[in-house]
């Protein structure tokens, strides 16, 4: 520590010697324009992310409206056993990031497949109309998606089961069936976010070099070696850095589509539905427990911590070129 | 080094402008009388006041409650000097709604709405969103409301650490025990004598029979999504002598916790203790083999109530209140001859608990600026025929007219969901002048006589639980809970007896115990002060 700090200074004095090293300020006055162009960021993250982490502690205390947030009586981890006591917390944590491992990854693979194979089409109509057929369910409401999921899949008159039924096949009890519902929650967010999530990569495919495609194309690639060899390896980037980013959100459920999917009745589902975010809607709306609540925030918020820094170490591992930081 | 001092210090300025700001709401001036006692007896009213009223419903629009304040305020200003005013909490996101208004510590209220079983009226109490009223003050300002509710002997139930805070609505008369909606006519072609169900087994004849000769109609096509306890509670308030505990609800569960009337002190759950939870589920099972409900019960939101109307539904479950005021007059319409009947769960064992007489009640708010004026405009509209009727009903011929024989009727095409007058008095109605609706059910007097005959009041009315201690556990119990209820309610285990001894488990490692001995000492502490609690 000590010789790192003498360092430095031996560093700082040359540089006031020598002169060439500008003062703090002076930077700052050199890119005012830059730095101006960033204050909404600035300020949002400020507002809304740094000022609001002290409410963190709510989480360690026995929290009364009376006493406010600082004044409540601490309670030390007990709000944080309530998770433990309740034994579900392996079950959803195993949920959640299952869930969202799938999402990523899959969501990712699906959207690179769905923008190259747009890029291979050449007929005009057909590239604008699918488009805009894949990218009209990310508007749907997840709420519609959960009465549409229930008018077909329902047992008395879902469309599935009236087909069954029509055809002489044996109708299922697909709202008893927990293990069915990880596949059908996984389409509706496929259904829904595939073909937004493409237009990225169709950008990015947008923006190669043609050159290179028109020189790969001269000396006689087929299509398939032009994916393979020059597309696919293009999109590189772009992939790492939007998993990076996925990444930290995965301790995150879509609260919405499985709330409205599965609701909060179906117990017979919530092995392989519950994920964090629906448990704790559940058990907590009825009591308004807000510090239960923010312990189970800051435990997701921690493990999506820990997560981003260990990605972020591996790819560096791998290609320091597409760490983040 | 400097820069983390100036870090600290940015951190240190951050936290207390937070603390700053969470304190602000905190203060608020108690505001100075400006309703003295003059030497001669009487009372200064010389400054005018808005007295500010918060009420819960969704805010009409239709223009009818400014015309009724268009008339109700001159009367007001000319008797106490003062006028009214609404501030409504609408019916979306009410709970978190209202209980922020109240302790966003807003200077502007005077007359708040709540009640202790639904409104967290104690909770707010406890953290101080309310005013104590002294004895000295109701007799001095709201003189007829003091009377009233002495005669009746109903301050004692308001008290918190021997401090009214709350004027019940308790000379108001309205039965909220639950139970279904059936149909006479079809009862008695399945053959149940006179087509009257008097014990839980007769609904199960019932349903068969609408399930055998009725292939349209769904014998009860409950949407268990917003029901997930079904009637569960209800087989045991039928079969046990079991009586709840309001305002210690287990998540969505609010009736887990009670006692057995013959043991009234004794603090247990039915549901963890006593063996007719094992017949209920059974019973449910069989249910939910036979097709009461729809296979998809627990994700089925529909509204039975309408379906019942249509005939497409065969029961519908929800209180009493809503079957002689509404079940009645609207089956009679849309489904005549359908002789309309109500089974209320304790019909069989005679275990009704009459409704609290804090299911309704006004406070003052701790932050009013003349909490003396809105005493007097309290009782005022509570006691005053004038303006009892313009509040409640409206103008006279416009809103409401008195039918011949003395009710309530409406003029020729007055339409409720278009023309209703939506101020939502629940603090303060009162029977000495409320008009009997001519559309209610013409039977609603002869049944509120016959409960009357036997409910018993409901006796842990100002038995203050603390919840803060065991809200942890409580959360841990909810959660076990809405895994086993709803499958158990709407019979989907194959072996209901083996799911509740799991269940009964898991409530015990998630600290059933604990909880129960504190609520038992709060019910200790109860007994000590209130004497020996007897039920009937």
């Amino acid at each position: 520590m000590k010789k790192k700090q003498s360092q430095e200074m031996k560093v700082a004095m040359t540089a006031g010697k020598t002169g060439r090293k500008k003062s703090f300020g002076k930077t700052l006055y050199n890119n005012r324009v830059l730095l101006l162009m960033c204050l909404p960021a600035v300020v949002f993250f400020i507002v809304f992310c740094y000022c609001p982490l002290p409410g963190v502690w709510i989480a360690f205390t026995n929290y009364n409206f009376r006493d406010g947030i600082f004044g409540s009586p601490f309670a030390g981890l007990d709000n944080f056993k309530f998770l433990i006591d309740s034994g579900q917390l392996w079950l959803l944590t195993r949920n959640t990031i299952l869930y969202n491992l799938a999402f990523i990854l899959l969501g990712n693979v699906f959207q690179i497949a769905i923008a190259v194979m747009l890029n291979e089409v050449r007929r005009k109509w057909f590239k604008k109309v699918s488009q805009t057929v894949m990218f009209l369910p990310y508007f749907i409401s997840v709420v519609l998606i959960g009465a549409i999921a229930f008018n077909i899949l329902n047992y008395d008159t879902g469309a599935l089961n009236t087909l069954l039924r029509e055809t002489g096949g044996d109708p299922i009890k697909i709202y008893s069936m927990a293990g069915v519902w990880p596949f059908v929650i996984f389409f509706c967010q496929m259904w829904q976010q595939t073909g937004y999530g493409s237009v990225v990569y169709f950008a990015a495919i947008c923006g190669i070099d043609s050159s290179m495609i028109e020189a790969a194309e001269v000396d006689g690639a087929t299509s398939w070696q032009r994916i393979r060899y020059i597309i696919l390896p293009s999109l590189k980037g772009t992939f790492i850095i939007l998993l990076l980013f996925a990444l930290g959100g995965i301790m995150r459920g879509n609260f919405g589509l499985f709330w409205n999917l599965v609701g909060g009745a179906n117990s017979q589902l919530f092995p392989t539905t519950d994920i964090i975010e629906t448990f704790v809607y559940r058990t907590m709306t009825t009591q308004n427990n807000f510090a239960t609540s923010s312990a189970v925030g800051l435990y997701q918020s921690v493990f999506g911590f820990a997560l981003v820094m260990f990605s972020n170490w591996l790819v560096k591992r791998i290609d320091p070129d597409y760490a983040l930081f | 080094m400097r820069k983390r001092t100036l870090g600290k210090r940015a951190v240190a300025l951050t936290m207390a402008s937070l603390m700053v700001a969470g304190l602000a709401g905190c203060g608020g001036d108690k505001g100075g009388s400006d309703s003295k006692v003059k030497e001669d007896g009487s009372i200064d009213t010389s400054k005018h006041e808005v007295i500010n009223m918060l009420v819960l419903g969704n805010k009409p629009t239709n223009g009818r409650l400014e015309a009724m304040l268009d008339k109700l305020n001159p009367i007001l200003t000319e008797k106490v000097n003062a006028e009214l005013e609404f501030t409504y909490i609408e019916w979306t996101d009410w709970q978190t709604q209202y209980n922020l208004k109240l302790l966003s510590g807003d200077t502007s209220l005077d007359l708040i709405c709540t009640a202790t079983d639904w409104l967290y009226g104690w909770e707010n109490a406890k953290k101080g969103a309310f005013m104590p009223l002294s004895e000295d003050m109701l007799k001095t300002y709201a003189p007829k409301t003091w009377a009233q509710v002495s005669e009746d002997d109903d301050w004692d139930i308001c008290k918190y650490e021997d401090e009214i805070y709350f004027i019940p609505e308790d000379n108001y008369v309205q039965y909220t025990n639950q139970g279904m909606f059936y149909r006479g006519d079809w009862a008695k072609e399945a053959g149940i004598p006179d087509g009257t169900i008097s014990k839980f087994e007769d609904l199960t004849t019932y349903f068969k029979w609408i399930k055998e000769n009725k292939p349209d109609c769904i014998p009860w096509d409950v949407p268990g999504k917003n029901l997930t306890g079904g009637v569960l509670g209800g087989y045991i308030a039928s079969k046990t002598p079991y009586c709840v505990i309001n305002g210690v609800g287990v998540g969505n569960f609010t009736d887990f916790w009670g006692v057995m009337t013959d043991d009234p002190t004794t603090v247990m759950s039915p549901y963890m203790e006593d063996d007719s939870i094992y017949e209920a589920a059974e019973l449910m099972k069989e249910w939910n083999d036979m097709g009461v409900w729809r296979e998809d019960v627990l994700n089925f939101d529909g509204d039975s109530r309408e379906e019942m109307y249509a005939g497409t539904s065969g029961a519908d479950q929800h209180h009493a209140q809503t079957y002689y005021s509404t079940i009645v007059p609207n089956m009679n319409a849309k489904q005549p001859g359908s002789d309309p009947k109500f089974y209320y769960w304790g019909m069989e064992n005679q275990n009704v608990s009459k409704p609290l007489k804090l299911h309704g009640a006004c406070a003052i708010s701790a932050n009013s600026q003349h909490p003396e004026r809105a005493l007097m405009v309290y009782d005022l509209l509570r006691n005053d025929e004038e303006c009892y009727r313009l509040l409640n009903y409206g103008i006279e011929g416009e809103d409401y007219v008195v039918t011949d024989d003395g009710k309530l009727g409406h003029p020729d095409g007055w339409d409720q969901s278009t023309m209703a007058l939506g101020s939502n008095f629940w603090m303060g109605r009162n029977d000495d002048l409320e008009l009997q609706d001519s559309t209610w059910w013409d039977g609603t007097a002869d049944f509120i006589e016959n409960m009357n005959s036997f409910a018993y009041d409901y006796p842990f009315e100002n038995l203050i639980i603390d919840t803060t201690s065991i809200e942890s556990k409580q959360a841990a119990l909810a959660n076990v809970l809405s895994e086993y209820i709803p499958q158990l309610a709407y019979g989907k285990y194959d072996d209901p007896a083996a799911a509740i001894d799991e269940m009964r488990e898991k409530l015990k490692a998630a600290g059933y115990e604990d909880v129960k001995a504190s609520i038992q000492k709060d019910m200790d502490a109860f007994v000590k002060t209130n004497g020996e609690v007897t039920i009937k």
